[in-house]
């Protein structure tokens, strides 16, 4: 008979096929249906930012005018792709940490249906000019509760599993993890009661609004993120985490800070004075999380440096660790009084933030996690090498020009519009080719991502490569792109695939 | 999507019937991503290195600078900055206020020195019919200028334009500290306000002419009473007139191109 570790390390292998498994009809479900709102969310972020530019464009029906694409866009962004990319991750990643099978699938599949349809409700009912007017909050009022109450169903099956766990050590991802789980709901429903039940000064109104936004990117996609991260790298690497004391400090300034951040947006506005610049101090110290998480990962992962470049898990995780400082640094650029705080107010520098904070950070960590969970649900490989460098490289640069060029356009933009002597045409001038190449720049991240989708979607079908060998991103004339071939299945039924 | 490739034995437990070559081979075969994962090791417990301190420290400098900005922490009484003075358009300079139409401008600075008046003749200056008289359609205050000005700079003893005496008896003066375009400011506000409609302006040159001429009464110092004004001041104060649209400067009330 085999030895004790042997095993121990088939039971170990068993034990996490067995909880991949239970969970692949919802996890596949989320990221699928995530990658396809995506995809329609970056149509409608192109055909808005081109009505910048070009206001003319497709102007000849209303539910295309920019009002309603350009929120479309980004609710479709936030509900459609960000939340749901986070559930899979956070139900498939508590499962694995807490070492027990889902025995929820079902319904955790059916709220995350309820929840589609509460996000395409939201998505048709602002093109068909139902909006709120919010930002970020512009699905109509009727979707709020079915978005919370699916929301409960999908995660309360994580807190039980979390409940339930093995007795020992809570690792990292789970103090983010958790707490992103329980932020969210506090958030989501102070503000909709706030806005929607019982609206009060509409001036504090918008206070709320702005609150809203930006305890959604602080208090859920950035712990979400950040927990990943911390789960990726040393899965892929096999080495500890840098430091555990950084770790600590990271979690419990986010927890400290971030939920203060968020009305900076109203400097200069009748609320009361001091309010404004609080969020401002907030979103500046948001560096102080940020920076140590992001350092704390990236002295993980350094050691390995061809590993980072071979592997898609590690290369998209630790973009978007990059991507997190670059958040950092501009949460910090763009909140000085007297410079760029009054520029930001009304330009464009805010969108460029938030899509740096949704997609740079947030969505790459994501990505990565992806390209790790889709293998071992589907027990089949990544079909294509290119296909996944493609998406790599459109996205990087492709969200590198959109948001660095929409804050320093916004910035320019806000240049503009502080000169009150002049007609806004002439702020609208001024902005008019950062317009352009942010238009440009979603195309290459659109074409970037359809591709993703179509990968996903190959993948969903199990119609990817049956291997014993990773798909990665080595290239070169001496070894096959796939690695070596030697242990390509040919046991049971499956046919080889020498692709 | 396709169902998961079955196999005969879901749960073996590894028991000593079952064959350990033919579960590892089962492992590689389906569970080879899972099988060849790592361990999430223990935490490393490198000490927090200096420069992510300093950086951070660096930050926090930052951060309590924004806070400056902030004024009293937690005033909820407080919704602007004390003293703010818009800051000028970029490329201008200290251009001053932009200029206004004649009418808004006189008007704008006569209703603030109204304020004084307010006290008696109310803010909607009808007064209250039996101390203060209205200034609504009054004859002293609509028609020649001069017996208006009389009247604001010196105060009025004995009955008004109407012929009726109220209880207060009489109006103090308000001339003194009155400048020439506070003067016409008010005179302009309250002919052209409260359903009065003159339509013309009381220039800062009239206002000057009337306080030359308040200076030179006779009876200087005391209050005028209709008598006087009946034969002295019903007439236009001298100086030229302004058109109601001409743009002036809202603080001086100086002409701006």
């Amino acid at each position: 008979m085999s030895s004790v570790t042997t095993d121990h390390s088939v039971e170990d292998a068993r034990l996490r096929a067995g909880i991949d498994r239970s969970l692949r009809h919802p996890v596949m479900f989320f990221l699928t249906s995530g990658a396809a709102w995506l995809a329609v969310s970056i149509v409608l972020g192109v055909i808005s930012s081109a009505k910048v530019h070009s206001p003319g464009f497709l102007d000849s029906c209303s539910w295309l005018t920019y009002g309603r694409t350009q929120a479309a866009h980004v609710n479709a962004l936030v509900y459609g792709w960000g939340f749901q990319a986070a559930f899979g991750v956070i139900v498939w990643m508590i499962s694995r940490l807490s070492r027990q099978e889902c025995k929820a699938a079902g319904i955790i599949l059916t709220a995350g249906h309820v929840w589609n349809l509460g996000v395409t409700f939201g998505v048709l009912g602002i093109l068909f000019g139902d909006g709120t007017g919010m930002p970020w909050m512009e699905f109509p009022a009727y979707t709020w509760p079915v978005l919370l109450l699916s929301y409960f169903a999908i995660v309360i099956w994580s807190f039980i599993q979390f409940k339930v766990r093995p007795e020992g050590h809570v690792y990292i991802s789970q103090w983010y993890l958790m707490a992103a789980m329980i932020w969210f709901p506090w958030v989501f429903l102070t503000a909709n009661i706030l806005l929607h039940v019982m609206p009060g000064n509409p001036v504090m109104a918008a206070g709320i609004n702005a609150w809203y936004k930006s305890s959604l990117i602080f208090l859920f996609f950035t712990p979400v993120a950040i927990g990943t991260a911390f789960y990726l790298t040393p899965k892929v690497t096999g080495r500890p985490i840098h430091s555990y004391s950084l770790a600590k400090l990271g979690f419990w300034s986010l927890a400290i800070i971030m939920p203060w951040a968020g009305m900076q947006k109203l400097t200069g506005a009748p609320i009361p004075y001091f309010i404004p610049y609080l969020g401002a101090t907030a979103t500046v110290l948001f560096f102080i999380p940020a920076f140590t998480a992001a350092v704390n990962i990236l002295r993980t992962a350094i050691s390995d440096v061809d590993l980072v470049n071979y592997s898609p898990t590690l290369r998209f995780t630790m973009a978007g660790v990059v991507g997190l400082i670059v958040t950092a640094v501009a949460a910090v650029f763009l909140n000085l009084p007297n410079s760029t705080l009054k520029l930001t107010q009304f330009s464009m520098s805010g969108y460029g933030f938030e899509i740096l904070a949704l997609y740079a950070f947030f969505s790459f960590v994501m990505f990565g996690a992806i390209y790790f969970i889709v293998p071992r649900i589907t027990q089949r490989e990544w079909l294509s090498r290119r296909l996944i460098i493609m998406h790599f490289f459109f996205s990087v640069y492709g969200i590198v020009t959109v948001a660095l060029v929409a804050i320093f356009g916004g910035l320019q933009q806000g240049i503009g519009q502080e000169d009150f002597t002049q007609p806004w045409e002439v702020a609208a001038t001024r902005a008019y080719p950062y317009a352009v190449a942010i238009t440009t720049s979603w195309c290459l991240i659109l074409f970037s991502n359809v591709f993703f989708f179509l990968h996903l979607t190959v993948m969903w079908m199990r119609l990817g490569r049956r291997s014993t060998h990773p798909t990665l991103l080595t290239s070169g004339h001496g070894n096959s792109p796939h690695g070596e071939e030697g242990d390509i299945d040919t046991l049971g039924s499956s046919t080889a695939s020498a692709h | 999507m396709s169902a998961p490739t079955p196999h005969p034995n879901q749960k073996p437990d590894l028991e000593e019937s079952i064959n350990v070559s033919q579960v590892h081979g089962r492992v590689i075969s389906e569970y080879s991503a899972t099988a060849r994962e790592k361990r999430l090791a223990s935490n490393g417990h490198e000490p927090v290195a200096l420069w992510v301190i300093a950086a951070c420290g660096f930050v926090l400098l930052i951060a309590g600078g924004v806070l400056g900005n902030a004024g009293t922490l937690f005033s909820y009484e407080e919704t602007f900055r004390e003293g703010y003075v818009r800051g000028a358009a970029p490329g201008l300079g200290d251009a001053g206020p932009l200029p206004k139409a004649a009418l808004a401008a006189f008007s704008g600075k006569g209703a603030k020195i109204y304020s004084k008046c307010s006290g008696c003749h109310g803010s909607d200056a009808k007064g209250d019919g039996a101390n203060y008289p209205s200034l609504v359609g009054s004859k002293w205050v609509l028609g020649d200028t001069q017996k208006f000005a009389m009247v604001i700079l010196n105060g009025l003893q004995g009955p008004t334009s109407n012929g009726k005496s109220y209880g207060a008896g009489i109006m103090p003066a308000q001339g003194a500290g009155m400048t020439a375009e506070d003067l016409a400011g008010v005179m302009t506000y309250i002919r052209n306000n409260f359903g009065n409609t003159s339509g013309d302006i009381v220039s800062t040159e009239m206002a000057q002419n009337a306080i030359d001429i308040s200076g030179k009464r006779e009876k200087a110092g005391q209050a005028v009473n209709a008598e006087e004004i009946a034969a002295k001041h019903m007439t236009m104060l001298p100086g030229a007139e302004i058109d109601p649209a001409m743009m002036v400067n809202p603080q001086t009330l100086a002409p701006m191109q």
